[in-house]
């Protein structure tokens, strides 16, 4: 199978002011495989979106080089297979997304047996059915960013690159976006997409970069970020059965009448739950107490900053 | 990458294909005669509604257009090349132009430089000056065109008089009262002509105006001398010559002048000076009646 | 390339200040009374007008079209859903123009066609001296419309480098005016012997006239409005200087645009 992304020592350097050198990415390595969903998270300015539009072509970088799906992103035909969102993104507002939607199955060759049937799926999936007949110039910005993700879906490509799919989106279009983004998931396609929110990452990626300052800084699976981050357990035990002082050893993190709450770390589980066990203590509840990938993201930054 | 490449190896095709047509093309812009350049002129009412308040701007843009043109000739002239200017044309550009903008001085001294010698319209160039000197109230240089026009060409020695009077009191200069006073008699001609141009040429500041002058200049000058030589040759011999052949023959002159309009210079019966190209270029319509100018 | 011209066409028609210029032109429907003002030449008068009037109207298109048309596909962010598409920059720039330059020509065609209507009713009320010259005013109108299609193209140039409308407006309105007024004074400064005007002037002249379109070559009024017969090979000529600077533009400008950064 084909590498999704391949991302080789991508630099850019931009001239800033007075002759002097903005580094915008630093030597970036990465590569996104076939099927994976993979978040790119970064704080604002960190260079997510110089990534992206270097691999869509709209910038040229200044060193190194990317593929996608082993084609050169220099070549046109690089993007035949992608579906780009842009960040904020912004339709020729004088078309209907119908219009506009057959304009891009169009320039993506999709064949014109097909092309009505797609553009209608794309419509209806992106519940803009109802608006299809309307410009763009009177849609809401959540509305312009289903027509991106229906752009996105016309082709169906095997990759998909989003900048910012939620942003400036309410809680139902963001439901919506994972929705969309796990359907690509089962169906084996490759999801690459950048974001601030690590919440999104949390709950459909697979792996997670983190760009800091234009150099990755972190690359993970989220199932190892969240085994890492476990720090300890809370566990809920009833009181007035068996005898509490044997775990005295623990502390409590609060009681009320019927229930105590002890932190258990997570080396200490074991002998926790065999000393309740010998001394008929009624354990009600575990919990995992771990840092989150927010605060992974967090520390990953403050280093990433302070170098 | 290879497209930029291709792009660039397609320019220089293009360019070389321009290189070769550019230089026809140019011959062929250079040949089209002068009307076709100045484009046809809406009616004067319409370019005032048209140019809006850039008036002033369209009225100097077409004075500096029969400029241009009329220096391109004088320029060929000098080399033998003679194409005829179309004075009707320049005269209908300049008319148009102060009615656009009335205070544009250049157009009247423009007028004033090719509508006399070169194209022959006394009547109109007056006329034009005139309508000048209603709204330029200040310069004495429309009075001082109009009472040469008076005096040299038409003969209307009390209306020159009057003319220069006027330019004397705006000027404050007594050179432009005693010119008038010396218009009186025909014998002065050259003299006159020679005063003139010389104030002409040394208020000019175009310099297709000031060649333009200085050639005629150089004409009344060496028709100055022609005359000096039969003057000397009448207290000598007590008689006319009646060539300018004769004039060298006896050692009055060196050797004939060369008239710079491509005339030649003779001797009246009456004994007067002239030259054959009337010191002007051989324009088109120059000798005929045009009222080009007049019409609007 | 063909949807790319399709959805330029579409945008021009549907933009407002388009609309606005159209309407402009019914002041076409003023020009045989304004044309009555001439006492000799109604019809000849007619002409003139009538084809200043298109021109006019052709420039403010060519310049608002030209000049306006990239600007705003990058200003509001459309090129990076349309240039990430898997068309080359190229193909979206050639087929913009392609899109704006057979506009021109359409709304070209059509106002002549109007154009011929008012002629035709002003010769109808005082028959003209000489008969219309309509292929010399037809030819008139066909290179009119070359002309500011040149004039987009330039525009295109500049919106290929620049990032205001700015430079591709008053660039492209700049090089109008010196592209118009260049054969004059090439006759003027080209003329054998002109001793006082310096060297240097006369080449930088000379490199300008070479460089800039050349738009007096485009004006047939006169031709048009008194009948002068047209020179065959000079409107070949024009044309063929139409094709390859029109062809050096073009491509320049898609060379600088693919070298261009979309941030």
């Amino acid at each position: 199978m084909k590498k999704a992304i391949e991302i080789n020592n991508l630099t850019k350097t931009y001239k800033g002011k007075k002759g002097a050198q903005v580094q915008a990415l630093k030597g970036l390595a990465l590569e996104i495989m076939p099927g994976e969903e993979f978040g790119f998270l970064g704080p604002n300015g960190a260079g997510k979106s110089t990534t992206i539009k270097t691999l869509m072509g709209l910038i040229r970088p200044t060193a190194g080089d990317a593929l996608i799906l082993e084609e050169r992103i220099s070549s046109n035909s690089a993007r035949r297979h992608v579906g780009y969102l842009p960040e904020n993104p912004a339709f020729y507002d004088y078309l209907t997304a119908e219009e506009y939607l057959t304009f891009v199955a169009r320039a993506f060759d999709v064949p014109s047996n097909l092309l009505r049937e797609r553009v209608c799926e794309s419509l209806r999936i992106m519940e803009l059915w109802d608006a299809r007949k309307r410009p763009m110039r009177g849609y809401s910005k959540g509305m312009v960013q289903r027509v991106g993700l229906a752009q996105t879906l016309i082709h169906d490509p095997d990759v998909y690159i989003l900048d910012e799919p939620m942003s400036g989106l309410d809680p139902i279009g963001r439901a919506l976006v994972k929705e969309i983004i796990l359907d690509l998931k089962k169906r084996g396609k490759s999801v690459f997409f950048s974001t601030h929110i690590t919440d999104d990452v949390e709950k459909v990626c697979d792996r997670v970069g983190v760009i800091v300052r234009g150099k990755l800084e972190a690359l993970d699976s989220v199932e190892n970020i969240v085994r890492k981050g476990i720090e300890g357990y809370i566990v809920q035990t009833r009181l007035g059965l068996g005898r509490h002082e044997a775990l005295s050893g623990f502390e409590i993190r609060g009681t009320n009448e019927t229930f105590a709450e002890y932190f258990v770390p997570a080396a200490a589980f074991n002998q926790f739950m065999s000393l309740a066990g010998h001394n008929s203590v009624e354990v009600t509840l575990v919990e995992t107490k771990r840092k989150d990938l927010e605060a992974f993201f967090l520390e990953i930054v403050e280093k990433g900053e302070a170098r | 990458m290879g497209g930029v490449k291709r792009h660039i190896t397609l320019l220089v095709c293009i360019c070389a294909l321009y290189a070769a047509i550019i230089l026809p093309f140019t011959r062929s812009m250079r040949s089209k005669p002068f009307a076709e350049k100045l484009g046809a002129l809406p009616t004067v009412a319409t370019l005032k509604f048209l140019s809006a308040d850039q008036r002033l701007f369209v009225g100097s843009s077409l004075v500096m257009k029969v400029i241009i043109y009329f220096g391109g000739l004088t320029e060929r002239a000098k080399n033998r090349i003679i194409i005829p200017p179309d004075y009707p044309a320049m005269s209908r550009t300049i008319h148009t132009a102060v009615k656009l903008d009335p205070y544009n001085s250049d157009a009247y001294y423009f007028a004033q430089a090719f509508l006399t010698w070169d194209a022959r319209q006394f009547a109109i160039a007056n006329d034009l000056l005139r309508e000048g000197m209603k709204y330029r109230t200040w310069d004495w240089q429309l009075p001082f065109f109009i009472g040469f026009n008076y005096g040299y060409f038409l003969k209307d020695y009390r209306n020159a008089a009057h003319y220069y009077k006027k330019a004397a009191e705006l000027s404050g200069q007594e050179l432009y009262a005693s010119l008038a006073g010396r218009y009186l008699q025909e014998a002065g001609q050259t003299d006159q002509a020679i005063a003139y141009l010389e104030i002409m040429a040394k208020g000019a500041r175009n310099p297709v105006a000031k060649r333009s002058f200085f050639i005629r200049l150089t004409a009344f000058k060496r028709a100055k001398l022609v005359e000096d030589a039969r003057d000397a040759f009448r207290k000598r011999k007590g008689r006319l010559p009646s060539s300018v052949a004769e004039l060298v023959d006896g050692g009055f002159l060196a050797m004939a002048p060369v008239d710079p309009y491509g005339g030649e210079f003779f001797i009246a019966p009456d004994g007067s000076v002239g030259t054959t190209s009337k010191f002007a270029f051989k324009g088109s319509g120059g000798q005929s009646r045009d009222k080009g100018g007049a019409q609007q | 390339m063909l949807n790319q011209v399709g959805i330029t066409l579409k945008s021009i028609l549907r933009d407002r200040v388009f609309h606005g210029i159209i309407f402009s032109a019914l002041i076409f429907l003023a020009i045989p009374s304004v044309a009555s003002l001439s006492m000799r030449q109604m019809t000849e008068l007619s002409i003139t007008l009538s084809l200043s009037l298109l021109s006019f109207i052709l420039l403010l298109l060519a310049l608002f079209l030209g000049g306006t048309h990239l600007w705003k596909d990058i200003e509001r962010r459309y090129t990076y859903s349309v240039l990430s598409l898997p068309i080359s920059r190229t193909t979206y720039l050639i087929g913009k123009f392609l899109g704006i330059a057979f506009f021109i020509l359409v709304v070209a065609c059509l106002l002549g066609l109007v154009a011929a209507g008012v002629i035709q009713f002003s010769a109808g009320i005082y028959p003209p001296e000489r008969p219309i010259a309509w292929e010399n005013i037809a030819a008139a109108v066909v290179f009119d419309a070359l002309k500011y299609i040149l004039v987009v193209a330039t525009a295109f140039l500049f919106s290929s480098v620049g990032t205001s409308f700015f430079l591709p407006i008053f660039g492209t309105i700049c090089i109008f005016f010196v592209g118009s007024a260049s054969q004059q004074v090439y006759d003027y400064i080209t003329a054998p012997a002109t001793a006082d005007i310096p060297l240097f002037t006369k080449k930088a002249a000379m490199v300008v006239y070479y460089l800039l379109p050349n738009y007096s070559a485009f004006d047939y009024k006169v031709n048009a409005a008194y009948g002068v017969p047209l020179d065959g090979s000079g409107l070949l000529l024009t044309l063929g200087y139409f094709v390859i600077y029109l062809l050096a533009v073009v491509v320049l400008a898609a060379l600088l645009f693919e070298k261009r950064e979309m941030n």
